[in-house]
């Protein structure tokens, strides 16, 4: 059965169409990362599939139950961990997942049990009965995980839980989930970074303005838009009788500059020895060579029309969120 | 259907319900232990009315229609009753405060029922207003207000917990509304004038005849006469059941229209 | 431009943001408008008997006497947003960009008075609009009702000067916040809402030396009565009082922010 289905999920706010009727499906056990520029769409869909926001149109349901008919059923089975990492600066950590433990439901003796191995976990055990104010950003990420997975939820959604993170704590963020996933959790992630995509999810879904715009295995979305290619450095003067021989082997794509040729190879890695064989027979000394795949960026310009990663530096619009 | 983990090894509903309106009001508690100096401003603003009042009104009794020569004894259950609809209106705010800041999301997705969510900040707010009740009443004491008895002192109590049960619901409703702490003065004002448009300062018939109409159909009347008959006179049942009566219909009525609110979050 | 002029000019700008930034925040607008104004209606409704005490100035009625007082709260509490919105100012760093700016340092403290002045001007427009629309009459007439307007114009940049300084020298909002439960005892401990005379112990005595009471019933004196030289004077002597306190006391929180940085 598939963890999560959605067909024609829209939402608007006003006049404004922020979800446009968007079809999705997750299988269980799969990590499924959501990829958008800011304001595309995304938190507004987490927010329907959590509960927390009421779709104007379509419908989606998450471990077989209906986001709306069956609430309660589905807020029993997932887990959630909101974009601001909401938690109280003046509870202790330890306080907090048994808080957490509580409102899931779970007796007092499982809350304390599952409280001390969570924080210990997610590494946090020395600093459970300190004040969750004097984390730092990392610290509070990992405990917002750690509450979302105190009752063991089947579907555990995140909601950019690496955005702002140094690149240590957003690795160990990243070690946590694939750790999750082994363990058979069903896990929705929703992030604006290629690389966490790319290095996470066995599926992606690319949302912009609202539309789910591509959809598939990041390998195969690459490969979608085209072939990798070899990027050749060669030395000075010998520019133009590389261009001639790699022209005998395959595509040449524009030049990025003088010094450099970059030569389209259907068969990616495979054909790296021909090339460089074909090279030596010419007597072109290579000084650096270089295998590019197509990115996930690739993909989005691809599809979109601009880049995702310029968008985010520039900040982008926020997107509604139904207050 | 399939269960999860979690709902096999469920304890009984009504235990997990105690158990979670519990556990929020240890973290309501929070707010007043954690925060050095938290209580000094909900405690001062009803002192410092019941002192000002005090000291500019204090003259009224000497007008025929006054119960009591002692203006301390008839307006201490007034500050009481302000103080618990200040605290009241504040649980409204910190769960403004909690929406902007996104933990109120953390509530809403789990399975526990809304009423349950509602009840946790409600009763803690119960709680937290005796304490500024207690201390204007202690310094009403020291300024010579007339002892209420010990019945009377049960009615007074028990009118102000349910005093700041109905300000919380009235702060919840706006701020599940309204979500953002913009609407604070709302629900400060509101329950300002819930207390004030009654015979606060001076007995029914001395009131101007506008807010004597009004006093008569604001059911918080009923409530303070019944908060004020021990410091005024002596307690009776027909003093004391309106004032039941009234709170009862606030809380109703309040309560569920926070509720609605509460389940009206994700449109 | 000559520097004065361009000194206006910053002035009447950031007196301005000041007075959209108060209108469009009900945090900042209902301490001065809302909550007098329920207050009023309360207390008028509540205490009017009073007026039946021996001892009561004669009055048209208890709404008249206590126009004054309304002004008198809207007028502080104008004056404590005015710190509180400048203290936000000071924690988001908007100061800094206005200290880095080429104009002088005490055209933005008086920028922010200005705004507040403003607010204490629309302060007793509305309680004089508030009182004629419920049957008080203003005994001084039209003169009379612009003099209790410039007294509490003048009183509201008094009161806001003091608020700026508290403000610029602590720098947080909460700590101006935390004034207003001091603005209220002032209130009580004066003559804004009760005769001094009718008063209690010991509220009376200190109401008698409170200089708010000598600005209230400069105020009050035209509503009630008509123009009076001695009430007008002893008020306008308050207000200057205040005013310099609020200058000393700002140019010194002025300089120790420049320092401290």
């Amino acid at each position: 059965m598939p963890a999560i289905v959605v067909e024609g999920l829209e939402r608007a706010f006003g006049e404004v169409l922020a979800v446009q009727g968007i079809d999705l499906q997750v299988d269980e056990g799969e990590i499924y990362g959501f990829l958008g520029p800011n304001g595309a769409g995304k938190t507004t869909t987490v927010r329907m599939l959590t509960t927390l926001l009421l779709p104007t149109g379509g419908s989606a349901s998450v471990a077989g139950h209906d986001v709306v008919a069956e609430a309660r059923q589905v807020r029993s089975t997932i887990g959630v961990a909101l974009q601001e990492a909401a938690l109280d600066p003046l509870m202790t950590g330890r306080e907090l997942i048994r808080l957490q433990a509580t409102l899931q439901g779970l007796p007092p003796a499982r809350g304390r049990e599952r409280a001390d191995g969570l924080l210990e976990r997610v590494g946090l055990s020395h600093a459970a009965d300190r004040r969750v104010g004097t984390y730092s950003g990392g610290m509070q990420r990992r405990l917002d995980l750690a509450a979302a997975l105190v009752h063991e939820p089947r579907v555990l959604f995140l909601d950019e839980p690496t955005t702002g993170l140094d690149p240590v704590s957003r690795k160990t963020i990243w070690e946590e989930v694939r750790a999750l996933n082994d363990e058979g959790t069903t896990v929705f992630l929703t992030t604006q970074y290629l690389e966490e995509a790319d290095q996470l999810a066995d599926n992606v879904g690319i949302i912009d303005s609202g539309l789910i715009v591509a959809e598939g295995t990041p390998e195969a979305l690459k490969e979608e838009v085209g072939n990798p290619h070899v990027e050749l450095l060669v030395g000075e003067g010998a520019v133009a009788e590389a261009e001639r021989v790699c022209a005998a082997l395959g595509k040449l794509l524009p030049p990025k500059d003088g010094k450099r040729v970059l030569l389209e190879v259907a068969n990616g890695a495979a054909d790296v020895p021909r090339v460089v064989r074909a090279l030596d027979e010419a007597g072109i000394v290579v000084e650096s060579l270089e295998l590019v795949r197509p990115s996930l960026d690739d993909v989005f310009v691809a599809k979109t029309g601009h880049h995702l990663e310029k968008e985010e530096s520039a900040g982008g619009d926020e997107e509604p969120v139904g207050a | 259907m399939e269960a999860t983990t979690a709902m096999r090894t469920s304890p009984p509903a009504w235990r997990a319900n105690l158990a979670t309106i519990a556990a929020l009001m240890a973290r309501a508690k929070n707010e007043l232990i954690r925060v050095p100096g938290a209580a000094i401003p909900g405690v001062l603003a009803p002192t410092i009315f019941f002192l000002g009042l005090n000291g500019v009104f204090g003259a009224l009794t000497q007008l025929q229609g006054f119960e009591t020569g002692s203006y301390e004894s008839f307006i201490v259950p007034v500050s009481m009753l302000q103080g618990a609809g200040f605290t009241g209106a504040a649980a409204g705010v910190n769960l403004a405060r909690d929406y902007e800041g996104g933990w109120v999301d953390r509530l809403l997705v789990s399975p526990a029922p809304r009423w349950v969510l509602l009840t946790g900040g409600v009763l803690a707010a119960s709680l937290r207003s005796l304490v500024p009740a207690t201390f204007v009443l202690g310094i009403a004491f020291l300024l010579g207000a007339q002892w209420p008895g010990l019945d009377g002192l049960v009615v007074c109590y028990l009118m102000v917990a349910a005093t700041a049960a109905v300000a919380a619901c009235w702060g919840s409703m706006l701020a599940l509304r309204y979500k953002s702490q913009s609407a604070a003065p709302l629900m400060q004002a509101g329950m300002m004038a819930l207390v004030l448009f009654t015979p606060a300062y001076a007995p029914t018939e001395l009131l101007q005849p506008w807010l004597e109409k009004v006093a008569e159909i604001n059911p918080m009347t009923q409530v303070l006469e019944a908060a004020r008959q021990g410091f005024v006179g002596d307690v009776t049942w027909a003093d004391t059941w309106p004032g039941l009566v009234a709170i009862a219909g606030l809380l109703a009525v309040l309560g569920a229209l926070a509720l609605r609110e509460m389940r009206r979050t994700n449109v | 431009m000559s520097d004065l002029a361009s000194t206006a000019r910053v002035v009447r700008a950031l007196g301005a943001r000041s007075i959209r930034q108060t209108f469009r925040r009900p945090q900042l607008i209902s301490p001065i408008v809302v909550f007098p104004t329920l207050l009023l209606a309360v207390q008028t409704g509540g205490a009017s008997a009073g007026v039946e005490l021996p001892g009561f100035p004669p009055v048209q009625s208890f709404l008249q006497f206590m126009l004054a007082g309304a002004m008198m709260q809207s007028m502080m509490l104008a004056g404590n947003s005015g710190g509180i919105a400048f203290a936000v100012d000071i924690e988001m760093g908007f100061t800094d960009r206005l200290f880095a700016a080429p104009i002088p340092r005490f055209a933005i403290v008086l920028g922010r008075l200005a705004g507040t002045a403003a607010l204490g001007l629309f302060a007793s427009i509305w309680f004089l609009v508030i009182g004629l629309v419920f049957g008080a009459e203003i005994e001084g007439g039209v003169p009379g009702a612009l003099l209790a307007m410039a007294l509490v114009t003048a009183s509201a940049l008094a009161v806001g000067g003091i608020g700026a300084a508290i403000a610029l020298r602590s720098g947080s909002a909460s700590v101006v916040q935390g004034l207003f439960p001091l603005v209220l005892v002032v209130l009580f401990l004066s003559s804004a809402f009760f005769p001094q005379e009718l008063m209690i112990e010991p509220a009376k005595t200190i109401a008698e030396y409170n200089p708010l009471s000598f600005i209230v019933e400069g105020v009050r004196e035209p509503i009630i009565a008509g123009i009076d030289a001695t009430h007008t004077l002893e008020a306008v002597a308050a207000i200057l009082g205040i005013v310099v306190l609020g200058l000393v006391l700002s140019a010194r929180a002025l300089r120790h922010r420049l320092r401290v940085g």
